[in-house]
């Protein structure tokens, strides 16, 4: 596996370094022919400008990388740009320029659109945002993605973007819907309880391995909505990390001889009952 | 040998590691002349006398050359009562020799009332900055209460310790012909007031965070923004300038798309009906969105003496990002530590992890980079010959820039160069080096 990261500091970018040029280079380089794995990072002060440069760049020159599989847009970290004000775009159209891609990441959701989401061999898709927009949800739950195994979706706060409710997440698990899902994450949410109880008992866990509700603001509602459900036993495993729960509650999961991990336990702030989940800048 | 006389507080972690690391060494004991016998009135040759009257009359008749060292006077809230009596407009020492506002406003070149002015001209925001906070007076100064992390006033502070810089200076001139400086005071003051160290850097050719504003920084948070707007600088470190560590350092960034502001900061605010806000150091950084709050805040700073510079994005490794306390003795870059932190702050007691600078996936190529640019920095303060930089790196591409100089910024714990503390290895380069040659003037 080859893997490429692009990445426009600030300071390039003042002198005039564009990503849309960076990947034009790449895709006349040697290299571009095997390269399998393309990550682009900072496209410059992406708090102003969209990936829509970047979006134009790969789909003008995709032939130039036939084996390309994965496909990561937006990974930075708050040195750069603090998640929730990175710019995306509509980035659909790279799933149609590139149709053996099997895996694509998304971070940042200010201004994200997957407006045509079909693709027949994606096997992996992951946004990580602040905040996720209920159109977008919507757009998965229309998606047609037959193949894919992992949907990973960091939900956030509405300060950040999550405008939606769980109205807006139940169509994503309905049966038949995904296939051949076999991890789910529906995490990092500020309604992580509910999300819990809504997810315990239905039929989509009878196809997964792997059930992710990690980072956000699970306490001992949601928990023991999971622990009555016979349904989260059979899964492989079960990420609860970055959590709310009590220490009773951490010691009956540990006692339950479930495949579960609890670890990164967090405190309510003591002057106010606030409770954030893992990303929200 | 060379007697070293070491002004600090005794017993402190400074002092103590000193005193231990001469032990070690099989060195004679430095002198210890404490801040707050000076701070009482008392002159350094009445402190020397009476610890060692035999070395104080061999310094009076220039047959014993002293080496003076100045270690920090933090970490004691009655020395910064004191300076901040010494700083007030009626204290009986107002000579100014070593403040540097002194020096700017001597050779200002704009007329008397450009600053009412351009603030005259700016849009009108609900509480018109004062340009300079209200003087305490000596006596209401020694009436501050030690409270935990309440900046009580900087600005006033910093002037307190120039005047004692100052003295210092002239009385060890006059008691002893062949005394030297280790670090010049004056030098320890351009080190202290960050718009000076920067300056200084700057123009010696060292890499420096871009300033905002140029030679016209704001003066405030409406002239804070205007200039980020202008300069297309929509991310910034503002600091005040006369601080230390991480106290009164705002990462502060405004979305040029949605207007939104974030101020991350050590600096909390008590706010009061009938009162002015108490701005204190927090134990955890503060993560501010709302506008009245940051402009509160970025007001009180500047009024205090503020510098703003580019926020430049730090290399990071893990989802850390990572900046580099890089000690230079003697010329020679030693002990290094990087600072690790999911936060833009990265403090060392801001429960920072701490790593070698490899750990923290620094290459042995950028390494080097900022070893040469940490002595490039004590280069241009001639008169010093220790010093502590904090060395960012950025993230894309690499390279190098002096965020800070720490003229105490050798109290790093746990940290090695050939097998030697830092007070060791400093104490052993002044025992090696060829009596005397320090890289400075006499006095």
């Amino acid at each position: 596996m080859t893997e490429v990261k692009l990445t426009i500091g600030y300071d390039e970018f003042e002198e005039g370094k564009r990503i849309g040029e960076e990947i034009e280079k790449l895709s006349q380089s040697a290299e571009s022919a095997a390269l399998s794995s393309l990550i682009i990072g900072d496209w410059g002060q992406t708090y102003e400008n969209s990936s829509e440069e970047v979006v134009e760049a790969l789909v003008q020159h995709s032939a130039s990388f036939p084996l390309l599989r994965k496909l990561f847009i937006g990974e930075m970290d708050s040195e750069e740009c603090e998640i929730s004000w990175i710019t995306q775009s509509d980035l659909s159209p790279l799933l149609t320029a590139f149709p053996e891609l099997q895996s694509f990441t998304i971070q940042g959701s200010n201004n994200l659109s997957l407006s045509h989401l079909k693709h027949d061999k994606l096997e992996e898709l992951r946004i990580i945002c602040g905040g996720l927009g209920k159109d977008v949800l919507a757009q998965i739950a229309g998606s047609s993605l037959p193949n894919l195994r992992k949907l990973e979706l960091y939900l956030g706060v509405d300060e950040y973007g999550f405008d939606g409710s769980l109205e807006d997440i139940l169509p994503l698990i309905e049966p038949g819907k995904f296939p051949k899902l076999n991890y789910l994450g529906l995490k990092n949410s500020e309604m992580q309880d509910e999300i819990a109880a809504a997810i315990a008992d239905a039929p989509i866990l009878d196809q997964l391995d792997t059930l992710d509700l990690s980072l956000g603001t699970l306490s001992d509602t949601g928990a023991e909505a999971l622990l009555a459900s016979d349904r989260i036993k059979k899964l492989k495993a079960l990420n609860l990390s970055y959590h709310y729960m009590s220490n009773e509650m951490v010691a009956r999961w540990q006692q339950s001889g479930l495949p579960v991990d609890v670890s990164d336990q967090q405190q309510s702030d003591d002057d106010e009952d606030w409770r954030y989940p893992s990303i929200t800048e | 040998m060379q007697p070293l006389i070491v002004i600090g507080h005794p017993g402190d972690r400074r002092t103590e590691g000193i005193r231990q690391a001469r032990e070690r060494l099989g060195l004679p004991p430095a002198i210890i002349l404490p801040y707050a016998g000076l701070l009482q009135g008392r002159s350094l040759a009445e402190l020397l006398a009476e610890q060692q009257p035999a070395m104080a009359d061999a310094a009076g008749r220039g047959s014993v050359s002293p080496l003076l060292r100045l270690d920090s006077p933090g970490g004691s809230f009655e020395s910064e009562r004191a300076l901040i009596a010494l700083g007030a407009p009626d204290a009986p020492d107002t000579s100014d020799a070593l403040y540097p506002g002194f020096e700017r406003q001597q050779h200002s070149s704009l007329p008397p009332n450009t600053e009412q002015r351009q603030l005259d001209s700016l849009p009108h925001s609900a509480e018109r900055p004062q340009l300079r906070p209200l003087p305490l007076s000596v006596k209401a100064a020694l009436r501050l209460q030690d409270l935990p992390g309440v900046l009580h006033h900087p600005s006033q502070w910093f002037r307190g310790y120039c005047r004692l810089l100052g003295r210092l200076k002239r009385e060890a001139a006059e008691a002893w012909p062949g005394a030297e400086w280790l670090n010049d005071p004056a030098e320890i003051i351009a080190m202290t007031d960050k718009r000076e160290t920067q300056r200084i850097l700057a123009a010696a050719g060292v890499p420096v965070p871009r300033p905002l504003g140029g030679t016209q920084p704001p003066v405030d948070y409406a002239s804070l923004r205007k200039k980020m707007a202008a300069e297309r600088m929509h991310r910034v470190f503002i600091k005040l300038a006369c601080g230390s560590a991480a106290s009164g350092v705002i990462a502060y960034q405004v979305n040029p798309s949605t207007g939104a502001e974030l101020a991350i900061t050590t600096v909390g605010v008590e706010s009061f009906i009938t009162r002015p806000p108490i701005y204190y150091n927090s134990g955890k950084l503060r993560r501010y969105t709302d506008r009245k709050t940051i402009e509160a805040i970025i007001n009180w700073l500047y009024r205090h003496g503020a510098y703003a510079e580019q926020w430049v994005p730090k290399a990071s490794q893990g989802g850390r990002s990572f900046d580099i306390r890089q000690l230079v003795v003697f010329g020679e870059a030693c002990h290094a530590v990087a600072r690790c932190s999911t936060t833009p702050i990265t403090n060392l007691h801001l429960r920072s992890q701490r790593m070698t600078p490899t750990e923290a996936g620094l290459s042995e190529e950028m390494l080097e980079q900022v070893q040469e640019t940490a002595r490039q920095a004590l280069a241009a303060f001639p008169g010093s010959a220790i010093a502590g930089m904090d060395v960012l790196v950025s993230g894309n591409p690499q390279r190098t820039y002096i965020a800070d100089v720490n003229p105490f910024g050798d109290l790093l714990y746990d940290v090695e160069y050939h097998g030697y503390g830092t007070y060791e290895w400093e104490m052993k380069m002044l025992a090696d080096r060829p009596q005397p040659s320090l890289p400075q003037h006499r006095l």
